[in-house]
């Protein structure tokens, strides 16, 4: 008897030797590929700051032209040119500009004379909240309707739900605006209740201020946010009808659930990789919506300021608002693959695998 | 044992034998699988409706209602008419001329992002489904921190120095669109690698391109068809938003954006003439992704019973 508690109490010993080291190994595997990850993140950025740097000196024509006006002499421009730096060589400029980038200085639109860092705070402060804004809207409509037209009872509405997503998923992000605008707009539409143009003055100081400005950023809000909903609609759908292909409902309701709770917990919880990996790439291809609703609601964001030093050929300004846009997704896409690592233990269990 | 010899004996024989048939095999499957698109309903209305897109845009090519450049300034803004069908713009300019030329440039431009995305995206997918581990590793990494940068910054980039061009619009849309295509349509490649018949190609040492074009391609042109057709409707959702922005295509030259974009700021003043680009954008992109959908489930023997009898 005694003997053989000893035997099990060694083993249990050597079970639990093995768990914690297999945690560590796991651990170190997560960090190995974290750090990969970042570095992959630095390199991507520095080729993206390649290619936006010397995409744009394809041409001939610059900013220095502009500042000196069509009426200058030929010495004026030139004096300009040296100013600003835009005689010395192409690497030698690459390189100053990087440099500052690294070091955290954005330099100064050299049309308007302000700081580019301050310039672009005060307009991202009104993008961002307007792209969380349709980012809610998206998430909020998208799933809850992608589970609802799969665990509807009635074949009408898992119908109508799949059309209503195909129709609203083929509007394009401009009329969708000038719909709502038709529909809600202050002053013009037949429920006249929102406002269609403009942005309260920053810094939102008191409560009604903040409240205009909330108020002001539904209607884009919702013009984008309906669109991309449709879209990730469309794929949570056919996500949760894979889990249903591969039997995990079908188990699930061996266990005693109901077919609409087997969806709502094995289902979701099975598709939320697929969902989370879409979400991104939904939120890479909503800002083109974004900028094109800003431009429509007359709302100050980064919209407008890129689209006017890309017609100034402030090249600077256009290179480091570029390269801050590129190195905010290729942030989100890094922060998505991690998420996706940290939720789903097949893909890290995969990893393992393939590193032994 | 026997009728495999033959086969064999007979294609060493004579290649030209096996090509001849495998070309008549061909022509039959594409006319079941012609017959069975069009025999769907979303087959049959995509169909036709595709063949009226084609055919309006030829005929835009030589003619329309009035010249783009003719703007008549005394009907400016006016309402749908005998002479006007869908009224005037803010110009004058006729709005069914604009759009029937616009739908020739969107033509093109769904065209050309469904083609590149389709060379762009398979080549992908096969690099990324590569023997080699190093190559495989790299490629996928690569995809998938390419993927996250947006279509507006691609073509911003683009229309620095060339200003708002068609390329741009079209190098945009490909760029992203292809990297998405890569990253759904990888994991069918992969159950299709895994496959024992490619593991016997590969040991009978046949070449990877061969074996990705026979073994592999045909695995995955169900989910390549649905992303090509996603690709290029929402070409057309891009193309108006890049053009309202500026950067997509130049405003000379007619498209459906470019129509929405000149109504847009005068929507509350006049709604109508915004309504017809918007309408039409719409249903070409429904009817885009419907065509995809009623061709992959024609073409895939999986779906399509005929299909698997022939």
């Amino acid at each position: 008897m005694m003997q053989t508690a000893g035997v099990k109490q060694t083993m249990q010993a050597k079970q639990t030797v093995q768990a914690k080291q297999t945690v560590q190994m796991n651990q170190r595997n997560i960090i190995k590929t974290i750090l990969s990850r970042i570095a992959l993140f630095v390199v991507m950025l520095w080729i993206v700051s390649l290619v936006i740097f010397f995409a744009l000196r394809i041409l001939p024509g610059d900013v220095a032209a502009i500042i000196a006006g069509t009426n200058s002499s030929v010495e004026r421009y030139r004096s300009i040119r040296t100013q600003l730096g835009l005689d010395r060589p192409l690497i030698e400029q690459y390189g100053s500009w990087l440099w500052d980038i690294v070091r955290g200085n954005l330099g100064t639109s050299v049309i308007t004379g302000q700081a580019m860092g301050e310039r672009l705070t005060v307009r991202a402060a009104v993008t961002f909240p307007l792209i969380i804004m349709s980012m809610i809207i998206t998430l909020a409509m998208g799933i809850p309707t992608a589970v609802w037209s799969v665990t509807s009872q009635h074949a009408w509405v898992r119908t109508s739900l799949r059309v209503m997503s195909q129709i609203l998923g083929a509007i394009p992000a401009l009329w969708a605006g000038l719909l709502l605008v038709m529909i809600f707009g202050k002053g013009s539409g037949f429920i006249g209740i929102l406002p269609t143009q403009g942005f309260p003055a920053q810094p939102l100081s008191s409560v009604s201020t903040f409240l205009t400005a909330c108020a002001s950023l539904i209607l884009p809000a919702v013009s984008v946010g309906i669109i991309t909903a449709a879209q990730v609609m469309r794929y949570t759908r056919s996500a949760l009808l894979d889990g249903e292909n591969a039997n995990h409902i079908a188990w699930s309701m061996t266990a005693g659930m109901t077919y609409a709770q087997a969806v709502r917990t094995t289902g979701l919880r099975l598709a939320l990789p697929q969902i989370i990996s879409v979400a991104g790439v939904t939120f890479a291809s909503m800002i083109t919506g974004v900028l094109t609703v800003e431009t429509l609601f007359n709302i100050p964001g980064i919209a407008t300021i890129l689209l006017s030093d890309m017609s100034e050929r402030d090249l600077p300004a256009v290179q480091t608002e570029l390269l801050l846009l590129a190195a905010f997704f290729l942030l989100v896409g890094l922060v998505i693959d991690m998420l996706q690592r940290l939720i789903d233990p097949r893909l890290r269990a995969q990893q393992a695998h393939t590193n032994q | 044992m026997t009728k495999n010899e033959t086969t064999k004996n007979d294609t060493v024989r004579n290649g030209a034998v096996r090509n001849g048939t495998s070309k008549k095999v061909m022509n039959k499957r594409m006319g079941i699988i012609l017959k069975s698109l069009l025999t769907r309903w979303d087959g049959l209305i995509a169909s036709i409706f595709c063949m009226l897109w084609i055919a309006v845009s030829i005929i835009s090519l030589v003619w329309t209602p009035y010249a783009l450049t003719f703007t008549d300034g005394y009907n400016v803004w006016s309402a749908p008419s005998s002479s006007h069908i869908l009224g005037t713009d803010g110009a004058g300019a006729d709005v069914f001329s604009w759009l029937m030329a616009g739908s020739a440039t969107e033509l093109l431009i769904v065209c050309a992002v469904a083609v590149i995305t389709a060379v762009c995206g398979v080549s992908g997918v096969a690099v990324s489904v590569s023997r080699n581990s190093g190559v495989r590793g790299i490629s996928v990494v690569t995809f998938d921190a390419l993927i996250s940068i947006p279509i507006i910054v691609i073509a911003l980039l683009c229309a620095a120095p060339w200003g708002a061009s068609i390329v741009g619009v079209i190098i945009a849309c490909s760029f992203a669109y292809s990297l998405n295509l890569m990253r759904v349509v990888r994991p069918s490649a992969i159950t299709a690698v895994r496959s024992p018949y490619v593991t016997f190609a590969r040991y009978k040492g046949i070449s990877e391109f061969k074996i990705f074009w026979t073994h592999i391609l045909p695995q995955i042109i169900p989910s390549v068809i649905i992303n090509v057709s996603f690709a290029s409707a929402t070409a057309i959702l891009a193309e108006s938003g890049l053009t309202y922005l500026g950067v997509g295509v130049p405003s000379h030259i007619a498209s459906w954006g470019r129509s929405l974009s000149t109504a847009a700021n005068f929507v509350t003043i006049h709604p109508s003439v915004a309504l017809w680009p918007g309408v039409i954008i719409t249903v070409a992109v429904i009817m885009i992704n419907l065509l995809g959908d009623a061709l992959r489930e024609s073409i895939d023997p999986l779906t399509n019973a005929e299909l698997r009898r022939s």
